[in-house]
């Protein structure tokens, strides 16, 4: 079974919720990537997204582009990722997802680049710039290869009537992207992003992960009953480079994150709470919400 | 509408794009077929751009290379170029979908002025991105845009040129794509967009092909265009893309030589890729990283390549080409001397095929040159060049 859906299910049968953490690869040099992802995973991380770094990524923020401008410079390309996740699945079994742009893939080849990730054990795959009307070539290989990554579906609080159609290809979870535009900027969410977080959850069977803007459990405390995990990369990121990219650091953010993440006390309040009164709640927890 | 031209084209954007894609294709399907449209935009291309231009023959010219040689001449427009046809079209389309603010990306500044100058016209609220380089390399043209009332903004990130500047309008208008309208300047970017400024280049060749008909009394041999993202070329090609008689040529800047590696020719080195939300030939390197493109012409100095120019390339109706900056600058220097006309550096690249290819031709046959714009914005690189002082493009 894929990694990420193992993890899904134990994690459901458990009734706790997820912690996806994003680095990019190669910064400050590719040992150390090994090294940060082995302590989260110890730390308790329940799927790491591993970036490889692009010339042009255009759904990331200054942090991220930074972290890909520095990580190209210092010779990071795809093919010394698919080594280093070689070495790390020796003693590691973290579930591993690469945040790409769709041409570093196409330029490797397709079907090579999925041979690759299946060899390697890389369990999914996040394409911001290959929405699901762009996917059917990647997908074809995709499906016919046994052990190939899963394509994780990202949906946006715009998506509204795209929502089913996306989910219908959905396996893994659900990315959803909790403002308009890039990753990081601090918690600001869009301005509708309950109804928008209601409304995936209902037309999801699987579990829905809520995305850009997270730097602390907090930030995802009121909307706890809404969603199944959360993700967390620009602000860790920052993180990391501030501690001088500190094992200890990594592990004692995750731990944390994780036991606040899933300390929250069940609230069924929450949940039928409308969505004005939430609104107030969240704002009062210092959470902007707006596009 | 077709999202692709055979495997060119598609959309790669972020998922928070596509309801606004699909917004703007309906928008536009409606607006084209809407006379009321169509009529406000040749309104506007008459009386405010200043159409139809001249197809000009140059008869010294032909003289000298030995064939019947005619320039059109969209350097004569408002603001110097063909961008303002395109800028037009996507202005009134935004005012038609209820938009009021604008953002637009600019290598050299000439489809930032452009959009500048459009937003001023129609009211709106403009803001023009723009690569930190170039900021500082097209200095003029950043306050021409100021004084028309646009906001610039000066892009640090990446390579800080056009394409970084390019990445940043994609990333602003995914955050505003609710109330904000991307105008995009060159036959590149995701559908419709490609399509959308073939339509608002169309006039050139519509304009073109009736004159020449009128002039020759039959379709011209040869068309030429310089191709950077390849708007004036697509807008020059539209019309005679179905007389298959009529040869037709793009023109991409070879930089410093093709062998050098410091160039812009997408297509003669490029293999396909996705940049900007579509997908073409583009210039990357063994990573698949995109390489910086390199030209005396900032308006060529694109990595990339629109997506139906890719197509006409593998269906073989375009060929392709490139001039270098050496040979760019000394076919501008003959049209200066020759004509008395100072044409942009982007225009020259098609003038220094044409001339070659002039002499490959006979005295009854016609050639037909897009003289995209005007070289007042690049006389200082012109100065600096023939001063052997190099350039900083």
């Amino acid at each position: 079974m894929n990694r990420i859906e193992q993890q899904m299910q134990n994690l459901q049968r458990r009734g706790e919720k997820a912690m996806i953490t994003y680095i990019t690869a190669g910064l400050p040099d590719l040992e150390t990537t090994k090294k940060l992802l082995k302590a989260q995973a110890q730390a308790g991380v329940d799927v790491v997204e591993l970036g490889i770094p692009f010339s042009d990524p255009i759904a990331d923020g200054p942090v991220i582009q930074d972290a890909s401008f520095r990580s190209i410079q210092n010779g990071t390309n795809v093919e010394n990722v698919f080594g280093m996740v070689d070495e790390l699945r020796q003693t590691c079994e973290v579930p591993i997802v690469f945040m790409m742009y769709y041409n570093t893939a196409l330029h490797y080849g397709l079907e090579a680049f999925v041979d690759q990730c299946v060899r390697t054990g890389v369990d999914g795959l996040i394409i911001p710039d290959l929405p699901l009307e762009e996917q059917g070539e990647l997908r074809a290989i995709l499906d016919q290869k046994d052990g190939a990554p899963i394509l994780i579906q990202l949906v946006s609080p715009v998506s509204k009537e795209r929502i089913p159609m996306i989910l219908k290809q959905a396996r893994g979870f659900v990315y959803c992207v909790s403002s308009m535009g890039v990753t990081g900027q601090k918690a600001d969410f869009h301005k509708n992003i309950l109804a928008y977080l209601r409304e995936v959850k209902a037309a999801s069977n699987i579990p829905i992960m809520l995305g850009f803007g997270i730097r602390r459990a907090a930030d995802v405390g009121p909307m706890r009953e809404l969603v199944d995990g959360a993700i967390i990369g620009s602000y860790f990121i920052q993180l990391m480079e501030e501690s001088g990219f500190d094992e200890q650091t990594a592990k004692e953010y995750v731990s944390t994150f994780k036991r606040e993440l899933n300390a929250f006390a069940y609230e069924p309040e929450l949940e039928r709470k409308s969505t004005s009164d939430l609104e107030q709640f969240i704002e009062e927890q210092g959470i902007q919400l707006r596009y | 509408m077709e999202r692709y031209y055979g495997s060119y084209g598609g959309q790669f954007v972020a998922e928070s794009l596509m309801n606004t894609l699909k917004e703007l294709e309906t928008a536009f399907e409606q607006a084209i077929q809407d006379k009321g449209f169509m009529e406000e935009y040749a309104y506007y291309l008459k009386e405010y751009v200043g159409r139809e231009t001249p197809l000009y023959y140059a008869k010294r010219l032909s003289e000298r290379f030995g064939t019947k040689i005619y320039l059109k001449r969209e350097d004569l427009n408002h603001t110097g170029a063909h961008k303002i046809n395109n800028v037009i079209g996507q202005l009134l389309l935004a005012k038609r979908m209820g938009k009021k603010k604008v953002i637009a990306e600019t290598g050299a500044g000439q489809h930032g002025v452009a959009t500048a100058t459009g937003a001023a016209l129609f009211q709106m609220d403009c803001t023009v991105y723009m690569g930190k380089e170039d900021v500082a390399r097209q200095a003029l043209n950043v306050f021409r845009m100021e004084m028309l009332g646009a906001k610039v903004v000066s892009v640090e990130s990446g390579s800080n040129t056009l394409k970084d500047a390019t990445n940043e309008a994609i990333r602003t208008w995914a955050k505003t794509a609710e109330d904000t309208f991307y105008v995009i300047g060159s036959a590149v970017g995701p559908h419709p967009y490609p399509r959308m400024v073939k339509e608002f280049q169309r006039i050139i060749s519509k304009e073109a092909r009736a004159q020449i008909l009128e002039k020759e009394h039959r379709l011209p041999d040869v068309v030429i265009a310089c191709v950077g993202g390849g708007s004036n070329a697509i807008g020059m090609f539209a019309e005679f893309l179905d007389d298959p008689s009529v040869e037709l040529i793009g023109v991409e800047a070879a930089g410093l030589g093709i062998e050098t590696g410091q160039h812009a020719s997408a297509m003669a080195l490029g293999k396909p890729g996705t940049l900007h939300g579509m997908k073409s030939y583009l210039l990357q390197d063994q990573d698949g990283n995109v390489q910086l493109a390199h030209s005396i012409s900032a308006g060529l100095d694109y990595p990339g390549v629109g997506p139906e120019h890719a197509y006409l390339k593998d269906s073989g109706r375009a060929s392709y080409v490139s001039a270098t900056d050496k040979e760019a600058m000394d076919a501008l220097k003959v049209l200066c001397e020759t004509e008395g006309i100072i044409p942009a550096i982007e225009s020259a690249h098609a003038l220094a095929y044409a001339f070659k290819k002039a002499r490959t031709m006979t005295q009854d046959q016609t050639m037909i040159v897009c003289l995209s714009g005007r070289g007042d914005k690049d006389v200082n690189t012109v100065a600096d060049y023939f001063a052997g002082k190099g350039y900083m493009n």
